[in-house]
């Protein structure tokens, strides 16, 4: 039987027990054997960052996911006439899946607006974790098809909201 | 042929006896005359001693014989053993030869032929394959000549015996010289078949030890297990039947020698009894007989030796007779100094299946001028960069560097001109500043200069180490090394010092990303042994790995309380790390957050299995001493697998207090306690500035810790100390200790350093982030331009707007040239590439 069916019993409030409890409950992750996510769930660090501190910057390719252990932080798009606010991150939620898969430099930054704590997945771990469960890689693929395709959907549920630019260039579920 | 100028693969096995080894081979040559002499004595001996002095009763002859006996056995065991000792030393020098020159040899042969080529081929030639011919060699003289003259010798001294039964036991070797190299024939069809199976069996090893982690990566065991035995099952049924046939040689030669003797008795006997032969000369006759033995054989390895070495020699030398495409050194000139010009004529590359990688290419460069290659892959950017660096050869046209046919240049002359980064540059074990000087050295090897003046100096590589970005890296590694006690004298003085200044300046900013020595607080980023003890070990049965076994300190744990909480921590971080890793590979990646070593595991799931079945107080010693290991290792703060009760912290905070007061009586040299006036050797130079322990690896947060150090080492003037020995980072296995940007800009850094006349990077900014980039392009655009040619293979487009020229490819072809703004008017390739297609 497997001990991690039941409750870790040493260890009372261990991180190890918590990251595997939010792996399980986070979408990308959703599909994979309890096998895999336990290693997933070792190899996550926890950082905090004070605020002001950047969780990652537009144009680094930093290759982390992120989920939101406690504070907040503001999504931010720099572009050559300024830096627009997109929107906050907090508490329970995760970002950062895409970035696991492959090469991808920030098209935007995360800064924390107040003290901030995350778990935290390298993509280099990700990678190697999947190479040695190479056939979970197709749920990994099928959950991260779904986010994009719930995304869109939703974009597409209030289509009067967008400008007609935007509207021009949706489409993302089509790549 | 003159040796010097014959390439190896040219030279015959034989041309390896007499080279450098004339004078050792004539001293052979005497010492083999005198020992021939040395052998035949005793058998004349033999009979005088028999035949006058036993038949005369004649004491003083006896003792004169024996004593003459005496001197030649005597003398001849001791020219024997010289014999061996000139053989050996010629035998393996010959290897060493071989190996150093084919070495040589290989390394310059065009890559086109290691792209057919495994680099497990090259292990076994140059390992195993050169070792027999290099026995022959050291055997090529001694052995034949020895045994001939011997063999010579005792048939001569047989005939003068009696010759009519000298020609009867000598009349079968004539039948084994017929049957021998019928046999060998066989032997060496075999033998061929051996190198060429051991060397795809080599082959085979080398590609799946290179391609493991697809292999893991895919669970493909089965398969390449599958390849493997089908090869090692060949090779074992060659070698089977080739050592057969070998035995099969060496039985038939000794069943046709051990006749000899036969023939002796009955017809030697028959004629002693008729009175026709002396009892005597009887006696020495088949003394003489049985010494034919020995040298035959001989004779016969001999001949084998030869065979097998010969084969292997001549099957090695076959698969790497390929000439480098290039000389290597100018000949009846110094290399020139190019000026950095191009020019490109109509240039074709194909390769030798017919493929048409290059067509047509044309541009020229001024020197000083930076010509970017842009294009999807496959376009043949990347190509026409290999052939002006001389790395492919291109079959039509003509390439001008500096006015000079690059097909014509020496190697040397690029050496001296040229600099190259590629896209996953090759960084070789070693220390960080061993590759930084990498290029420099080859240059200044070749110039034949004194290596220490031609060397740039620290500066110069300070300056290049910033120039490519990984200067902060090397000062990091240096801040992470570990001082021994007997180095940096000066240095650890300031290093205490400047723990006041730290604190001051930076402490509180610091504060939560280092955890600092407390002698009243747990420290979460210590393991538990650090915890009790709070202190350097000074003697070696208090080190950390010594600490399970040492009595003193078992009792310690005892009396305060510590076993059986440990012994349960233990259990239980074994049982969960078991659990987690129990079926992963042993890389780095996984078992960095882990108490349990890679080596370790698998004694460790078998203590867990014991574990399910016993309660702890029935382990063994030895598995209570293994999960005590596990217990003192335990690092909260970096192995999450379990937590720390409460509880046992407590425990351990009581231990820290009653250690120091048991040690400072019982081993007052024992341990050094943390102390902020004191350094503490088990530490990195970093935690010793801290006087704690940095507890995240966080690289915003690391670059902000390294602010603050830097600013500090600047202030005390030890930023260059601290660079300096961060150079004596060992790299590891083709640098795998530094990532994958860090290889890039050493191997930038190391071009850098050389700045050549003319620079070529094929995507050698590809893994740096954008700043990185940047950085590095902007220097090239301030530093370098109007001085070093740089012609560059680039992928990312962001980076290309200052380049002098542009030149898009695709299919082999340039598509479009001209600047950036020029390209982007032109609304033609690059302006697809850059903005998509419309």
């Amino acid at each position: 039987m497997n001990s991690y069916t039941e409750k870790n019993e040493a260890c009372q409030s261990c991180e190890f027990d918590d990251n595997l409890r939010i792996l399980r409950e986070t979408r990308f992750f959703s599909g994979l054997s309890l096998e895999a996510l336990k290693v997933l769930a070792y190899l996550c660090t926890r950082e905090t960052f004070k605020q002001d501190d950047y969780l990652f910057s537009q144009d680094d390719d930093d290759g982390r996911a992120f989920y939101f252990v406690s504070g907040k932080a503001k999504l931010v798009h720099r572009h050559d006439s300024g830096e627009m606010d997109i929107r906050n991150f907090e508490k329970g939620d995760f970002l950062g899946g895409l970035a696991l898969m492959g090469p991808l430099h920030r098209l935007f930054s995360l800064k924390a607006l107040t003290d901030t704590t995350c778990i935290i997945l390298t993509r280099d771990k990700f990678t190697k974790v999947m190479e040695q469960f190479p056939e979970q890689m197709p749920k990994v693929l099928k959950s991260l098809i779904e986010s994009l395709w719930i995304w869109e959907k939703h974009f597409l549920s209030d289509p009067d909201k967008c400008c007609e630019t935007c509207l021009y260039k949706i489409g993302v579920s089509l790549v | 042929m003159d040796k010097a100028n014959t390439p190896i693969v040219k030279r015959s096995l034989f041309s390896w006896v007499f080279a450098d080894n004339i004078k050792l081979q004539i001293l052979l040559v005497f010492i083999i005359i005198f020992t021939v002499f040395a052998r035949v004595l005793p058998l004349e001996m033999q009979k005088r001693i028999v035949n006058e002095a036993i038949k005369l009763r004649k004491i003083d002859l006896l003792l004169l014989y024996c004593g003459v006996y005496l001197a030649a056995v005597v003398a001849a065991s001791g020219l024997k053993y010289l014999i061996n000792i000139i053989q050996t030393l010629i035998s393996q020098r010959a290897t060493a030869g071989m190996r150093k020159e084919l070495y040589h040899h290989i390394l310059t042969l065009p890559l086109t032929f290691f792209r057919r080529t495994q680099p497990g081929t090259v292990v076994n030639a140059l390992v195993s394959e050169l070792a027999i011919p290099g026995n022959f060699v050291g055997m090529a003289v001694a052995v034949p000549l020895t045994n001939v003259l011997t063999l010579l010798a005792f048939a001569a001294y047989l005939f003068w015996l009696n010759s009519f039964l000298a020609a009867v036991s000598l009349s079968i070797y004539p039948l084994v010289l017929f049957l021998v190299p019928l046999l060998q024939k066989r032997v060496n069809r075999l033998n061929r078949k051996r190198v060429d199976t051991s060397r795809e069996l080599s082959s085979r090893i080398a590609e799946s030890i290179t391609g493991i982690h697809e292999i893991q990566g895919n669970g493909a065991y089965g398969i390449e297990t599958r390849r493997f035995n089908g090869l090692v099952d060949k090779l074992y049924k060659i070698r089977l039947v080739w050592q057969l046939y070998r035995f099969g040689i060496k039985t038939a030669n000794n069943f046709f020698t051990s006749l000899g003797p036969f023939l002796v008795f009955i017809l030697g006997g028959y004629l002693a009894i008729k009175g026709r032969l002396e009892l005597g000369a009887l006696v020495a006759f088949l003394s003489a007989q049985e010494k034919l033995y020995n040298p035959w054989k001989e004779l016969i390895e001999f001949y084998q030796v030869y065979q097998d070495g010969s084969v292997s020699y001549k099957r090695t030398m076959q698969y790497f007779d390929t000439i480098s495409e290039y000389a290597l050194e100018p000949v009846g000139r110094e290399p020139y100094e190019l000026d950095g010009s191009l020019e490109i004529k109509h240039v074709s590359y194909v390769t030798d299946d017919g493929i048409k990688l290059l067509d047509d290419i044309n541009l020229s460069l001024n020197p000083g001028e930076h010509l970017a290659l842009v294009g999807f892959s496959g376009s043949g950017k990347s190509t026409l960069a290999l052939c002006i660096g001389q790395l492919y050869n291109y079959t039509e046209g003509n390439l001008l560097l500096g006015s000079k046919e690059v097909s014509e240049l020496s190697k040397k002359d690029l050496v001296y001109n040229l600099g190259f980064v590629s896209q996953s540059p090759f960084i070789f074990d070693g220390t960080l500043k061993d590759n930084l000087l990498y290029s420099c050295l080859a240059k200044i090897n070749g110039a034949g200069t004194d290596e220490k003046d031609a060397l740039p100096t620290l500066d110069d590589m300070i300056e290049v180490l910033q120039q490519a970005g990984i200067f902060v890296d090397v000062l990091r590694f240096g801040l992470n090394t570990v001082l021994m006690h007997d180095q940096h004298g000066d240095l650890i003085a300031m290093i205490i010092r400047m723990r006041d200044n730290f604190q001051r300046d930076f402490g509180a900013e610091l504060a939560d990303y280092v955890e600092f020595f407390n002698e009243d607080k747990y420290l979460y980023h210590s393991s538990v042994v650090e915890n009790l003890t709070f202190g350097a070990p000074n003697l070696e049965s208090f080190a950390d790995h010594n600490l399970p076994e040492n009595k003193y300190f078992l009792d310690f744990l005892k009396e305060a309380d510590l076993t059986r909480p440990l012994l349960g921590l233990g259990a239980e971080l074994s049982k969960q790390t078991v659990d987690i890793l129990g079926n992963l590979p042993p890389d780095e990646i996984f078992f960095e957050q882990s108490p349990i070593a890679p080596d370790e595991l698998n004694a460790y799931k078998e203590l867990v299995e014991r574990l399910k079945k016993n309660k702890l107080h029935q382990l063994s010693d030895d598995d209570r001493k293994k999960l005590l290991k596990q217990a003192l290792r335990f690092t909260p703060g970096k192995h999450k697998m379990v937590g720390l009760p409460p509880m046992l912290e407590q425990l351990i905070l009581e231990g820290r207090a009653l250690f120091k007061e048991n040690i400072s009586i019982d081993y007052p040299d024992a341990v050094s306690f943390y102390d902020i006036s004191h350094y503490i050797f088990s530490e990195t130079i970093l935690n010793n500035i801290f006087f704690g322990k940095t507890k995240t690896t966080n690289p915003q947060i690391q670059e902000k810790i390294n602010q603050s150090i830097i600013q500090l080492l600047i202030a005390e003037d030890l930023l260059e100390t601290i660079v300096e020995i961060g150079m004596h980072f060992q790299v590891g296995t083709r640098g795998g200790k530094l990532s994958g940007g860090q290889r890039q800009k050493l191997a930038i850094a190391r071009a850098f350093l050389k700045s050549p006349k003319i620079m070529i990077m094929d995507e050698a900014t590809s893994a740096l982030d954008n700043k990185s980039q940047a950085r590095i392009q902007n220097l090239l655009d301030l530093r370098w331009k109007g001085r070093n040619t740089l012609i560059a293979v680039v992928h990312r487009l962001d980076i290309i707007k200052n380049f002098d020229k542009i030149a898009v490819m695709k299919a082999g072809q340039i598509a479009e040239m001209g600047t950036y703004d020029e390209l982007i008017d032109r609304k033609g390739m690059l302006h697809e590439l850059v903005h998509g297609k419309k």
